[in-house]
């Protein structure tokens, strides 16, 4: 029914409304109408379909309500005839920002491993398009890693960044006008850097642990982490997965006679002890 | 209570029916065969015919499967019922008119064999068989049960029909048959040996005494007439299971089962294959052979020894020999079960020889032997050690498959037994496992041997090995949902990367599942029945089993046959026990 | 006349009982369930030393603790409950939950008094089946055969406390007002670290090491795929339980991925997939691997030995040993592993062994040992 609507409208000129170039969702808007008599209005747009019986000649009221989606609309008034418009309405000011960073988790640094991507919208949940400008601030602790405007374009505004020194939370925000956005990525330890471990010989065997483990950049690998304890002797090989706890690992290993001592973390080798029989 | 008119009078038709009535009715209605091990097998391949009568295609398990593969009558028929009373009670109703049917079945053909009076007393003992409650009750073999039934009431159609030519003998005895078949084919092509060749045998030397209508040449013709409608009539009622087994024999590793054991060297799987099944009757083995020396009895005892040596499983080795690779896809607790039945019309003419003899003391004992060997096969129900080891509450399964769109996967259970059937019957999710051993094609399962998954500890490496091979293939069948009912699997699962995401029923029962499963998707077999095939199973099986009751109403039976019985004319008193 | 039929048909059952006791129509029997025993007289008498052992070990398998233990040498020296213990398994172990599925008894020694036998135990247990070696001494009391059952000494461990205080990580699901966002936490980061394909009389078998990079605890699966030279997948299949599916923070793991009967002449490309999830863990219980040597077992086969050792305060019930061999140059060139039947105690030291095929054994210059576990409390 509507679609012959449409048809007829597009055969007929006869009744004219005019409408504006451009609307801003949300707004009351009047719409005028020429000719005389009485005539139907339709409005169809992004989630709106309106039908209202008009004086013509007279401007027609429409609610913001149903301007509240972004997106091309075509305004119709028929009498005997049909006369069709079109118009676009675009997004309101923006009062929202979607602001995604990725990852939630990420090693002390590593470059360019930290980006986000902030979106603004209006309050009626559409994009705004128009160039915005925000601004990144990312801050460990009381350092600031990054600060940064940044337009967006066809509403979209990105950073990508290295991450900080120090493991721990970093603050991640976004702003646009007075509209803030805050979101938190975890920095942890990287790769154990400069491994060490010390060892003595007790009555049941050897007892070895690490010293402090840390990354390159200081920080202690969380607890829970595994060190490899690996002993080779003349009774073979000894292997120990011992976590990390207070930043040490440790491992009572019973081995007799001299036994040589290495150790790794994931992929990281440290140290070599040589520990001689009693 | 002794009267001068009941000595030598049969027991009454009637009272025995109600008697078994009296005696299986309130079991049934109590549900007992619930937890037994067919019973949720049964149910569910009717739950199958309730939503889909015309389509015996079932997603349910094995990711897909041909119910044409069993006979469907008892299926359909608690079907119909389960309109009116529920799934689980048309269940026991169906297994209540086998019941019924029996003691019937037994007066009839017993009839061929003694006089009326042992008849009706092999009747009444045919209620209170230990095999008889040790398949209804503990295996939950519903469709051995009717079909036997069935059959026994079918044979002395087909020995009236042999004497006499009656037409209407030959067509009740051959849609009887037909219905006998369509409950359970397997027991009508062994009936063929153990029950109808008897008859066959007893019909030919009663027309070489000249006590039929036709010579022994004319016997065995009405035999062939016989034996070659029945044979045509199940090759049409059944056709669809014929093509499904034609199209994929049983190819499947051997599985085992305890009934192939050699009794004498398991004493427990004696106990349960052949003490419990055949209880008092063990007394009277000797009369058995001894009676069943006379010239009359001599088919009969045949039979009778042939199902007897059959059903003492892997004891002797002639099954083995005469079945070949059948006799690791059979069971035969059933045979043991044919055996007292093949034995009954002997034992009635033991009973009333003792009954004769002893009168009060007679009855009495006969009374006990008759309760005992069925109060025995109750009570093993509660004692055997192959019992389920307490009821499951499975509803939390069946919630957890049918919400949140769980059943977009497959699943399958461990440690579930019976229940499997169950979950599966109320549940919209298929699993990859299935409670029937002749319908897997899938090679994860017929290459092991071993039956079901959620069984998979009992079958030794055969099951864990086939186990595993079902786990490493999860994502090809959709599998992500494991029910775990066994601590036993947890090890397994653990190690090979499944986690436990739920428990229920304050955790007897863990639920385990898989990351990165693809949900499930059909996958197709050349199995799958066509249309016409789904529309015959729909109709004819059934529809032979409603001809047979109208036949039975419309055309009752006029016999003329009157067979000299050679049974002691000992008649002084005759007891009711 | 009339008794012919009668005593022909019993003749004829009595002598196919008979040959069904000489072994005519043995069928395989379901395992786990009581089958009781056989009937008085029909136990075969043990008057050679391999019907007495058949007798014992046909007894255990089907668990009458009791006509087993009848059935050894009064100088046995151990009593019935360790026996029963022994056998049976205890804490849980993987043992406690297997069944003998068959055995087959080779003599090793023998005279009229005195015999040795080599027996091979077949389990059927949950992770599969393990087989087991196991020597028995039979000595000759009057006209029968007994086992002799030596008594184990476990050494009597004093009770201690251990306590478990190592790390554990629980996912705690936030709500979606935090900035945290616990709706979208990343994947922990894992890694193929090396991988190796290579042709074996079963198939291809795809091997090598996995690493978790991230600071929490992650639950991998690897997958490998086959690819031929036009492009189309062979076969695809996951490590399964050739792996130590939870990873803590910068633990290695080996990996094996077998395509049996698909030779790797047939594949041009493979692609590997790893898969982590977060899950909770804990950083306990803590498991040494000492001793640890390659050496050649009594058969003639390559053998990687050692002791597992819980340094922790909880028993593992099934340790499950996966060791990566590595050549010279330290490319991973095969993967095993191996289950240990008995559980390991807190404190407690057990041994293990996993074999190392023929082909590969003369290659091997180095091994890395992680182990598995499963615990019935966790």
């Amino acid at each position: 029914m509507f679609a012959l609507v449409l048809v007829t409208a597009a055969m007929c000129e006869a009744q004219k409304t005019n409408v504006p170039a451009m609307v801003t969702a949300g707004v009351d808007t009047n719409f005028p109408t020429t000719g005389s008599g009485k005539g139907t209005f339709y409005l169809s747009g992004p989630g709106v379909a309106l039908k209202k019986e008009v004086e013509l000649g007279t401007d027609v009221a429409v609610n913001g309500r149903d301007l509240q989606n972004a997106g091309a609309y075509e305004a119709i008034v028929c009498a005997d005839t049909c006369h069709t418009s079109q118009f676009y309405v675009v997004a309101a000011k923006a009062v929202k920002l979607a602001f995604l960073v990725h990852p939630s988790r990420v090693p002390v640094a590593a470059s360019d491993a930290v980006s986000g991507v902030a979106l603004p919208f209006d309050k009626f949940e559409n994009m705004v398009l128009t160039p915005q400008e925000v601004d990144f601030r990312l801050t460990a602790g009381s350092t600031s890693l990054l600060a940064r405007s940044v337009s967006a374009q066809n509403g979209v505004a990105w950073f990508r960044t290295t991450s900080g020194k120090n493991a721990g939370k970093l603050q991640v925000v976004a702003t646009l006008h007075d509209v803030v956005s805050t979101r938190a990525v975890q920095e942890v330890a990287s790769d154990p850097c400069n491994l060490r471990i010390k060892g003595e010989r007790t009555p049941k065997g050897i007892e070895v642990e690490t010293d402090p483990v840390r990354d390159c950049s200081g920080n202690v690998l969380p607890d829970g982490t595994i060190v490899t304890f690996s002993l080779t002797g003349s009774n073979g090989k000894s292997t120990i997965d011992a976590p990390i706890k207070q930043g040490i690992a440790r491992a009572d290993i019973p081995a007799k006679g001299p036994q040589t001592i290495s150790v790794a973390s994931g992929v990281v080798m440290g140290n070599e002890l040589h520990i001689g029989g009693q | 209570m002794r009267t001068a008119t009941s000595y030598s009078r049969p027991i009454p038709l009637l009272a025995i029916v109600l008697v078994a009535l009296a005696v299986h009715g309130p079991l049934l209605m109590m549900q007992l065969p619930a937890n037994s091990f067919d019973t949720n097998f049964h149910i569910f391949f009717a739950s199958h015919y309730v939503h889909h009568w015309f389509n015996p295609w079932n997603e349910k398990w094995f990711a897909g499967f041909s119910q044409t593969t069993y006979p469907p009558l008892t299926h359909q028929w608690i079907a119909l019922l389960s309109n009116v009373v529920g799934l689980q009670m048309g269940y026991m109703l169906v297994q209540l008119i086998g019941v019924l049917l029996l003691p019937v079945g037994v007066y009839r053909f017993a009839k061929i064999w003694v006089d009326e009076r042992s008849a009706s007393y092999a009747a009444l003992g045919s209620i209170f068989l230990g095999a008889l409650a040790f398949l209804v009750y503990q295996a939950g073999q519903l469709a051995t049960v009717c079909s036997a039934a069935l059959y026994l009431n079918a044979l002395p159609y087909f020995y009236d029909w042999m004497m006499q030519g009656s037409g209407r003998a030959l067509l009740k005895g051959v849609v009887v048959s037909l219905t006998a078949a369509a409950a359970h084919h397997v027991t009508l092509i062994f009936g063929v040996v153990f029950f109808a060749g008897p008859v066959l045998w007893i019909a030919c030397l009663d027309a070489k005494r000249e006590r039929a209508s036709a010579s022994v040449g004319g016997v065995l013709g009405r035999a062939v007439v016989f034996g070659a409608l029945v044979s045509g009539g199940v090759a049409i009622v059944l056709l669809p299971y014929w093509i499904t087994i034609l199209q994929h024999p049983i190819r499947q590793m051997p599985i085992p089962h305890d009934s192939r054991n050699n009794y004498l060297l398991h004493s427990m799987t004696a106990i349960n294959y052949f003490v419990i099944p055949y209880g008092a009757l063990i007394l009277a083995l000797p009369f058995i052979f001894l009676r069943g020396g006379s010239p009359r009895l001599r088919p009969l005892l045949v039979g009778f020894w042939l199902a007897f040596i059959f059903g003492l499983g892997g004891t002797t080795p002639l099954p083995r020999w005469l079945l070949g690779r059948a006799f690791e896809i059979l069971t035969f607790e059933r045979f043991a079960f044919w055996a007292t039945l093949l034995a009954m019309p002997i034992v009635g003419a033991l009973a009333v020889e003792l009954l004769d003899r002893f009168q009060a003391r007679g009855a009495v004992g006969l009374s006990l032997a008759a309760v005992g060997t069925l109060g025995a096969a109750l009570a093993w129900l509660a004692v055997n050690p192959y019992r389920s080891t307490g009821a499951t509450d499975v509803q939390p399964v069946i919630a957890f498959l049918n919400r949140d769109g769980h059943d977009a996967y497959r699943y399958i259970t461990l440690g579930f037994g019976s229940e499997l059937a169950k979950v599966s019957t109320y549940t919209d999710a298929g699993s990859v496992d299935g409670d029937y051993n002749s319908a897997r094609l899938l090679p994860e399962m017929t290459k092991y041997g071993s039956a079901q998954l959620t069984n998979s500890k009992f079958y030794g490496a055969a099951g864990m090995d086939s186990l595993r091979a079902m786990l490493k293939h999860a994502n090809r069948y959709g599998l992500k949902y494991i029910f775990v009912h066994d601590p036993y699997y947890e090890p397994l699962l653990t190690f090979v990367g499944w986690r436990k995401i739920e428990t229920f029923d304050n955790g007897q029962i863990t639920a385990w599942s898989e990351d990165d499963i693809v949900p499930a998707h059909r996958i197709n077999s050349d199995a799958m029945p066509a249309p016409w095939e789904g529309i015959m199973w729909g109709i004819l099986p059934i529809g032979v089993s409603v001809l047979a009751i109208f036949l039975e109403l419309l055309l009752p039976t006029v016999r003329e046959v009157v067979v000299p019985v050679e049974v002691p004319a000992r008649v002084q008193g005759h007891y009711v026990a | 006349m009339k008794f012919i039929l009668p005593i022909t048909l019993v003749v004829a059952t009595v002598v196919l009982m008979g040959l069904g006791l000489m072994g005519y129509g043995q069928s395989r029997t379901a395992l786990g369930i009581a089958e009781g025993s056989a009937l008085p007289g029909l136990t075969p008498n043990p008057d050679t030393p391999d019907k007495a052992l058949h007798n014992v070990l046909l007894e255990l398998q089907r668990r009458n603790w009791d006509r087993a233990y009848a059935d050894l040498s009064k100088t046995s020296g151990v009593d019935e409950q360790d026996f029963i213990e022994r056998w049976r398994g205890m804490n849980g172990s993987l043992r406690s939950f297997s069944n003998l599925e068959s055995f087959d008894t080779r003599p090793m020694h023998e005279t009229s008094e005195e015999a040795d036998y080599r027996v091979h135990l077949l389990w059927s247990t949950p992770v599969g089946p393990v087989q087991d070696v196991r020597d028995f001494h039979l000595t000759r009391v009057g006209n029968e055969w007994k086992v002799v059952w030596p008594k184990v000494t476990i050494p009597n461990v004093p009770a201690q406390v251990v306590p478990v205080n190592y790390l554990r990580w629980d996912l705690v699901t936030g709500t979606s007002g935090e900035e945290w966002g616990a709706h979208n936490i990343d994947a922990p980061h894992v890694r193929i670290i090396s991988m190796n394909a290579v042709n074996t009389a079963e198939g291809t078998v795809i091997m090598g090491e996995a690493v978790n990079e991230d600071t929490v605890p992650a639950f991998v699966t690897v997958n490998a795929t086959l690819v031929d030279g036009s492009g189309n997948t062979i076969d695809e299949e996951s490590s399964f339980d050739k792996i130590d599916h939870v990873l803590l923070p910068k633990q290695v793991t080996p990996y094996r991925v077998d395509f049996p009967s698909t030779s790797l002449n047939k594949v041009k490309n493979v692609r590997m997939d790893i898969k982590a999830t977060l899950v909770p863990a804990s950083a306990d219980p803590v498991i040494g691997v000492t001793n640890q040597k390659l050496e050649t077992d009594a058969q003639g086969h390559a053998v990687l030995h050692g002791d597992l050792l819980n340094e922790s305060g909880q028993t593992v019930n099934i340790p499950h040993v996966i060791a990566s061999f590595y050549d010279n140059n330290g490319k991973v060139v095969w993967v095993s592993d191996g289950y240990v039947e008995r559980a390991l105690l807190p404190q407690g030291s057990e041994a293990f062994a996993v074999e190392i095929p023929k082909s590969v054994a003369g290659e091997v210059h180095n091994f890395h040992v992680v182990v598995n576990q499963y615990s019935l409390k966790s």
